[in-house]
């Protein structure tokens, strides 16, 4: 092997082995391990697996502009229920109570009802008796 | 047919107007629970009976704000109310976008929890008791409370903030509907009270919470309040619950998450192995170690690991397969 066979040869395995040193040196993971979330935890103590329920979460979704809450807005509200409250709502939004000072209009009936009853243009209650 | 107004007595006829009234008025309170309902409610009559120690005779949080509501929106008024009485910013008109639902013509309490959380506040459901109220009351916090004003079987669901208590006159001081100061009796407030289950609750700044609430129900809010917060603020949530109760492992955890999700990742590391070695919590060994592992430290990452399989093999199931993942992750070669 000529001298100069020789230098190149071993310039090359000094090249090899500083890259090879320089691989070994760089970051150790390129992605975090997820960690285990807390309200994962608190549904895995409880004994329920957390799917992050897109279905149900979708449901929800669906369901509020279906009652009137833009596309935008219907997105925004989901987003902040965990999941426990998205199921809840989800299976309770037609019969949960709904705060906002709607008079019955069930009542309103009835009372018209039993006023008509009374004035006598309808016989709707057993228990009323016309005023002539 | 007879003068006007008088009514004519044919044989068997029924009742005059006046009984006719009783009946009706007896009927429908028997509909709503039978005589019971002409009973006073159980905790007016227990405060009667012992009267709560230690807290002051009357109170009235004075600087409230007041927002009279529009129709049908009592839910975007009422949180309006407390979220600027707790410093955040938010307006009904804001509030009515998140929690408002035209086709129930309201605000269902689910989502005014969940939106209390959006505009920046720990929303925390108190017991279902009026010592509760007055406790929190006379520490300086307005309480949302949900209320059938109607019957049972025909409700009308409202949603008031109470902002005063009288032990003494038996009557509290609310923020409802158009009217700024609402004085209603202990006994009509419970029986409206009773109808929603006694629902109630406060919000407040991240870092504070609640004088009479119960762990899980901060705990719960904590979480929910997690999912929308800066990391910084969810911090703060969870920092006042382990304060309160140190020994809150789901507390611990989320203080870990939160450094970590604020970048704070030697702080994230310090709150991981304080809940691991308190309780020898698994997804705590878990979570050390994809932290350990993310700062560099391998072998101290692999250690925590293996006390993260450990665990899950011999009580928490549930994890052995993030655990065992986590420590091959740990154990892999570059």
């Amino acid at each position: 092997m000529t001298t100069r066979t020789k230098r190149t040869l071993a310039t090359l395995v000094a090249m090899s082995l500083s890259f090879a040193g320089l691989a070994q040196a760089a970051p150790i993971t390129t992605a975090t391990p997820a960690l285990i979330g807390t309200e994962q935890a608190a549904a895995a103590q409880s004994g329920r697996v957390l799917l992050e329920q897109t279905l149900a979460r979708a449901d929800v979704v669906a369901g509020l502009q279906a009652r009137g809450v833009s596309v935008e807005s219907a997105r925004e509200r989901v987003a902040a229920l965990t999941d426990a409250e998205a199921a809840h709502v989800a299976a309770q939004i037609d019969q949960a109570p709904a705060g906002g000072d709607a008079l019955g209009v069930i009542l309103t009936i009835f009372v018209i009802l039993l006023i008509t009853d009374i004035l006598g243009f309808t016989k709707v209650f057993p228990f009323t008796r016309t005023i002539r | 047919m007879g003068r006007l107004g008088a009514t004519r007595r044919a044989p068997g006829s029924r009742v005059h107007l006046p009984r006719r009234a009783w009946l009706l008025g007896a009927t429908a309170s028997c509909l709503t629970g039978g005589c019971a309902v002409f009973a006073e409610p159980p905790q007016t009559v227990a405060l009667a009976l012992t009267p709560p120690a230690r807290l002051p005779p009357r109170t009235e949080l004075r600087d409230v704000p007041f927002f009279p509501q529009t129709p049908y929106h009592c839910g975007p008024a009422a949180l309006a109310t407390v979220l600027v009485h707790a410093g955040l910013s938010a307006t009904p008109e804001q509030l009515a976008d998140a929690v408002f639902l035209p086709a129930r013509d309201g605000a269902l309490q689910t989502e005014m929890l969940a939106a209390a959380r959006r505009f920046g506040a720990m929303a925390v459901p108190l017991p279902p008791q009026l010592s509760a109220l007055f406790t929190d009351i006379a520490a300086g916090h307005a309480v949302v409370v949900l209320q059938n004003l109607g019957l049972a079987w025909v409700p009308r669901w409202h949603y008031a903030v109470v902002v005063g208590y009288d032990l003494a006159a038996r009557e509290l001081v609310l923020r409802s509907g158009t009217t700024e100061r609402e004085l209603m009796g202990f006994t009509l407030f419970e029986r409206t009270w009773a109808r929603g289950s006694y629902w109630a609750f406060v919000a407040l700044p991240p870092g504070s919470l609640p004088a009479s609430a119960g762990e899980v129900d901060a705990l719960q809010a904590a979480i929910g309040f997690e999912r929308v917060a800066p990391p910084t603020q969810a911090l703060r949530a969870y920092d006042s619950i382990v304060q309160r109760w140190p020994n809150n492992l789901l507390a611990g955890l989320g203080q870990g998450n939160a450094r970590f999700a604020g970048g704070d990742l030697a702080g994230a590391a310090q709150a991981f192995e304080r809940v691991a070695t308190q309780h020898d919590s698994a997804a705590a060994w878990h979570n050390l170690a994809a932290v350990r592992l993310r700062a560099g430290d391998r072998a101290a990452a692999q250690l925590a690991a293996e006390r993260a399989l450990n665990r899950a093999q011999n009580a928490e199931p549930q994890w052995l397969s993030a655990a065992t993942a986590m420590l091959a992750q740990t154990r892999a070669r570059p």
